[in-house]
């Protein structure tokens, strides 16, 4: 048997399209004044992600001890790379996962499948309405960053890099958030799931280029890895912000982020569709 | 005393029979336990790719360092991280009430009374490779091993103090689990030495502010025989001051406890 969500009265007066839209943006608002409210630990959680910073310090300490530049990186060249690093991670943060577990395990999930809505799209708008309330702290701690980072630090050459960062770091997002609604939505079979996203953090640290430029990994780990998602998600979006990207391969970049998006949202969706079939069958 | 350690088994007892319950979750964080553990390797292998060694540290003892790193971190996840969790909850709801009744030390009974077991293999592989990078260095002294057990036991009580305090300010602010991801945050310093980061603001910041060197770079320091007595001191002398404070935070915090409902 399939829960069904009950189909929506019949718009008289409004066409479709705006119906649609009523719901985005009402359901939009909500969740900025839900996320407004949280401010503080939004704030405690944007602390909580130091690692880029700690090897910000690590890998210019490491250069100022090696003359002055370590594998062609010197001091404003690790501190451009790591402040991008630290902003790319704080734009790409995702909690769909314990969301869907806990919704799923307890049953929450219910009610949401009762409105006229998808459930995916209230995720997804906590996600994106939280990303609003976080920007104006992150930039301020990135002055404060750039205050103190060596003199001639260049985080990003000019204005239109920074546009194909906001881009491609969107799309950064997207994958992120449709890898982690996999995992959510294994939560209708296992309970594992969260463990499994804890799995591709650590993962991400060493792979996404948190941990050092993916340069410094050995060459076989550097051609694995632009077979997973891992680089697009991080490294890239940094070095188009830097400008270390060539021209040449930004359109490639850009074009395999949408396919990673696309093909973890199909699979999503797929997963979504036969796990909910289960869900109304254990009768929660 | 006796008392204290038969409450303890029990505790123990308890919460590990709780968390049979989900025994999957266990295979599926072992393996990123492993994970993490060998990126840990990969991430010293790359630092020390070009054998210039980091804050004049080689690459032996910076792998003694990382096994002392992930030991204490496994140390913290099986006995602290579970019960200082829970005690802003209990403040949140009031079942702090059931705690105070009881005629044992409170500070004691909240932090003991769980543990995560799950989190042991973390504490196996960071011993492991403490031992195995101590034996590849060869030349140990009895002298260093013996002085690195208090000073490992005095870096769990500050970690332990550091998390305590943090928590304890439940009593007055609701919402502050997430305070001790912070702690979590400045904690992966840890696994590099001080003298790895640049001079200046970083090393002040992680020696005095957030004591990490003590956490780390310490013991590992006692380990590989280059430690000094001041620092054998400070340490000490730190861990002593923390558990005193906390100590008198928290009575000083249980005065303005009021119960949920009330």
């Amino acid at each position: 048997m399939t829960l069904q969500t009950p189909l929506e009265p019949k718009p008289d007066k409004m066409s479709r399209s705006s119906l649609i839209w009523r719901k985005f943006k009402v359901l939009f608002q909500v969740w900025l004044a839900h996320m407004t409210a949280y401010r503080g630990e939004i704030i405690i959680w944007m602390l909580v992600g130091m690692v880029p910073l700690i090897m910000m310090g690590v890998w210019i300490g490491k250069a100022q001890a090696n003359g002055g530049s370590q594998g062609g990186f010197d001091s404003a060249d690790f501190a451009a790379y790591f402040i991008g690093t630290w902003l790319a991670n704080q734009m790409t943060v995702v909690w769909i996962v314990w969301e869907m577990d806990f919704q799923i395990r307890q049953g929450t999930l219910s009610s949401k499948l009762l409105r006229p809505i998808h459930p995916i799209w209230e995720f997804f708008a906590s996600h994106v309405t939280e990303r609003f309330v976080r920007f104006p702290p992150v930039f301020a701690l990135i002055g404060v960053a750039w205050w103190l980072a060596p003199k001639g630090t260049v985080l990003t050459p000019d204005l239109t890099h920074f546009l194909l960062f906001l881009l491609s770091i969107t799309l950064a997002f997207l994958i992120r958030f449709t890898l982690s609604s996999i995992f959510g939505t294994l939560s209708f079979w296992t309970e594992s799931s969260t463990a499994l996203d804890e799995l591709y953090y650590v993962l991400a640290i060493f792979l996404s280029g948190t941990f050092a430029p993916l340069e410094f990994f050995p060459k076989v780990v550097q051609d694995v890895v632009q077979y997973t998602p891992f680089p697009y998600i991080i490294s890239y979006p940094v070095q188009i912000l830097t400008g270390k990207l060539p021209d040449s391969r930004l359109l490639e970049v850009l074009g395999l982020q949408c396919l990673w998006v696309l093909a973890f949202g199909v699979l999503a969706a797929w997963l979504w569709k036969i796990g909910i079939k289960k869900y109304g069958a254990v009768g929660a | 005393m006796n008392k204290h350690l038969k409450i303890l088994k029990i505790f123990a007892g308890s919460s590990v029979s709780a968390q049979m319950e989900y025994r999957a979750n266990f295979i599926v964080q072992m393996i990123s336990s492993l994970v993490a553990f060998v990126g840990a390797l990969l991430g010293l292998s790359v630092l020390f790719g070009d054998d210039a060694g980091l804050g004049g540290w080689s690459l032996l003892e910076a792998q003694v360092l990382v096994g002392v790193f992930l030991l204490l971190e496994g140390l913290t996840e099986v006995l602290v991280y579970p019960n200082v969790r829970k005690i802003a909850e209990m403040v949140r709801t009031g079942t702090m009430d059931f705690t105070l009744l009881k005629p044992i030390d409170s500070q004691f009974s909240v932090s003991s009374r769980n543990v995560n077991v799950f989190a042991f293999p973390n504490v196996l592989l960071g011993f492991g490779l403490m031992v195995y990078a101590l034996i590849k260095l060869g030349n140990v002294s009895w002298t260093g091993i013996l002085l690195s057990i208090p000073m490992l036991l005095s870096a769990l009580t500050i970690i332990y103090c550091i998390c305590f305090i943090l928590i304890t300010t439940a009593f007055w602010f609701v919402k502050v689990e997430n305070i001790i991801e912070l702690f979590w945050g400045f904690f992966r310093a840890g696994q590099f030495p001080i003298t790895a980061f640049p001079a200046g603001g970083a090393r002040i910041l992680f020696t005095y502010i957030v004591p990490i060197a003590f956490i780390t770079t310490v013991p590992a320091q006692a380990l590989i025989g280059k430690i000094s007595l001041e620092s054998v001191l400070a340490s000490l002398g730190i861990a002593s001051v923390l558990f005193v404070a906390s100590r008198l935070f928290w009575k000083f915090a249980l005065k303005s406890y009021t119960s949920a409902s009330s």
